[in-house]
């Protein structure tokens, strides 16, 4: 209820408790304070009542500083100004150096970042695929223009040998056609002299995947009867006996149909760049459940008996799987010949 | 005309806390100047002590600074004792001045940010926190008192046109104010 004041104090209750201008409730606080703060330092990093509270209250005020810092972020840089327009040139030159110095350290560590996630695909990829494998490294590339190579840093001494099968993370890049006695020569699956046993993983389709000058990979020897679309998964049918069944090697690019002909030409994309792989595996044995089985070989042969009869009598070199000399590859366009002829 | 209204200012008081202590907490560690925050406990109780005075004031700089000082890494108690004794300075004679006088309020509280920060930061140099008198005097005392003083002009701009209640940030002005258009009822706490 209102009431005039006219000369008397604003309010009587808070000048009866308050006569002294809160004079005792001040010294009374004041040496609360003090107090606090003798504990507070003597307590230092020991951890303590204060130390306690301190990390309750940061706990308790945590959503509001993370929503406080989420609403402020935009404007954060604002207060930089200040600094930035008092400081000297020596600080300056020391921050670009600094920055400098990061930058470069930076790019070393993305640069190990991307080599551990590329060692952790390939050992998804041993495990996945319970690989007997040994790993090595690309240390240079093709040293011609006619082949299609990589040279890795392990060789005889590593226990590899030519013809084993090489990987990265994506799936087979190729096979051993040299091998030194702390380095080998493998040849790419796109090398023109390069033929695989594949597949198509959806419909069952057997081919070959052969090389080409210009670097494509071209899956033939696939029936116009079978199915084949843009997009399937071309692997590894482990009907060579050299490659593990099952291996991704690319994806169909193109699906033509010639008229009259019994084979499809099939155009595939590489899952690998042959420029990027640096970490690779090579596999040193297969096990028995890696292998074609004798189901395998003989639904190839149910696909295409002519085209595919080197191949089910276990000329693995020979036909499927002939990056080693090209003369097999050669015998398997013979073959092919004589199927179209 | 004066009027009594207990509930109202102490709802008016604990709104006013709110605000500061959010302000404090989510906004001031994130915008800064050089190394400088603003500290929204100095203008809590910066506002108490120039509002009203006497023990709720100096209860309110305690309390203002008892948070201030659990919200940071330095030692607990001395933003409260600093605050303690500045709110009992500022509330002597300066009872409900923010409504009588803006631009002399600045200027007290102006001093009062000034004063605290650069104790403050002594302080903290002298207990081992700070290294620099220059970069405790124009990297942090400076940087604090001119975003505390920015800070604290809104609040007092707004409470220094209240013409209804000398303080009213949220709740409901009361009939009896309304009625008598009172500056002076936020002495009757």
């Amino acid at each position: 209820m209102p009431r005039k004041s006219g000369a008397t104090p604003p309010s009587t209750r808070f000048r009866r408790t308050d006569a002294d201008g809160g004079l005792r409730t001040c010294i009374v606080l004041v040496v609360l304070s003090l107090v606090m703060f003798t504990a507070s330092v003597r307590e230092g990093d020991a951890g303590g009542v204060f130390t306690t509270m301190r990390g309750a209250w940061m706990t308790i005020t945590t959503p509001i500083r993370w929503a406080g810092g989420a609403v402020t972020a935009p404007f954060q840089g604002l207060g930089n100004i200040f600094v930035n327009l008092t400081t000297d040139q020596e600080r300056l030159s020391d921050l670009k150096a600094e920055n400098e110095r990061l930058v470069a350290r930076n790019a070393e560590l993305e640069e190990s970042e991307q080599t551990a996630r590329r060692l952790e695909s390939l050992l998804g990829l041993q495990s996945l695929y319970n690989l007997q494998s040994t790993g090595a490294r690309i240390i240079s590339g093709s040293t011609d223009s006619w082949s299609s190579t990589v040279t890795i840093d392990k060789g005889s001494a590593a226990g590899v040998a030519v013809g084993m099968p090489v990987t990265d993370s994506n799936g087979a890049i190729g096979q051993v056609v040299k091998c030194g006695s702390a380095s080998a020569t493998v040849r790419l699956i796109t090398d023109e002299n390069s033929s695989v046993s594949a597949m198509i993983q959806s419909s069952r389709a057997q081919g070959v995947l052969r090389g080409s000058v210009d670097g494509s990979l071209r899956l033939t020897l696939v029936r116009t009867d079978q199915m084949v679309e843009v997009g399937d998964t071309v692997v590894t049918s482990g009907l060579g006996g050299v490659f593990p069944k099952g291996l991704p090697l690319g994806t169909v690019l193109s699906v033509e149909r010639t008229s009259g002909s019994l084979y499809y030409e099939i155009e595939v994309e590489p899952l690998s760049s042959t420029e990027s792989f640096e970490e690779v595996l090579v596999i040193t044995s297969l096990t028995e459940d890696q292998k074609a089985t004798a189901e395998d070989v003989a639904e190839a042969d149910k696909q295409d008996t002519t085209a595919m009869t080197a191949t089910s009598d276990g000329g693995a070199q020979g036909e499927g799987e002939s990056q080693g000399d090209g003369e097999d590859a050669s015998a398997e366009d013979d073959e092919q010949m004589d199927v179209e002829g | 005309m004066q009027v009594k209204d207990t509930n109202r200012n102490r709802r008016d008081f604990g709104v006013l806390a709110c605000i500061c202590l959010v302000l404090q907490v989510a906004v001031a560690p994130n915008i800064a100047l050089g190394n400088g925050r603003a500290n929204l406990g100095l203008v809590f109780a910066g506002i108490a002590s120039l509002l009203v005075g006497g023990r709720l004031g100096v209860l309110c700089g305690f309390l203002a600074g008892f948070v201030f000082d659990l919200s940071t890494t330095g030692p607990i108690g001395l933003m409260s004792f600093l605050l303690t004794i500045a709110s009992f300075v500022l509330g002597i004679e300066a009872r409900n001045r923010m409504a009588d006088d803006f631009a002399g309020s600045m200027r007290l509280f102006s001093w009062m940010t000034l004063g605290v920060s650069l104790f403050y930061h002594v302080a903290m140099l002298l207990v081992g926190d700070a290294t620099s008198l220059i970069d405790v005097v124009f990297m942090r005392t400076v940087p604090t008192a001119i975003l505390t003083i920015i800070a604290f002009t809104p609040f007092a701009y707004v409470i220094s046109h209240e013409t209804g209640s000398a303080l009213s940030l949220g709740g409901k002005p009361s009939k009896s104010a309304r009625s008598h258009g009172s500056r002076y009822d936020i002495g009757n706490l």
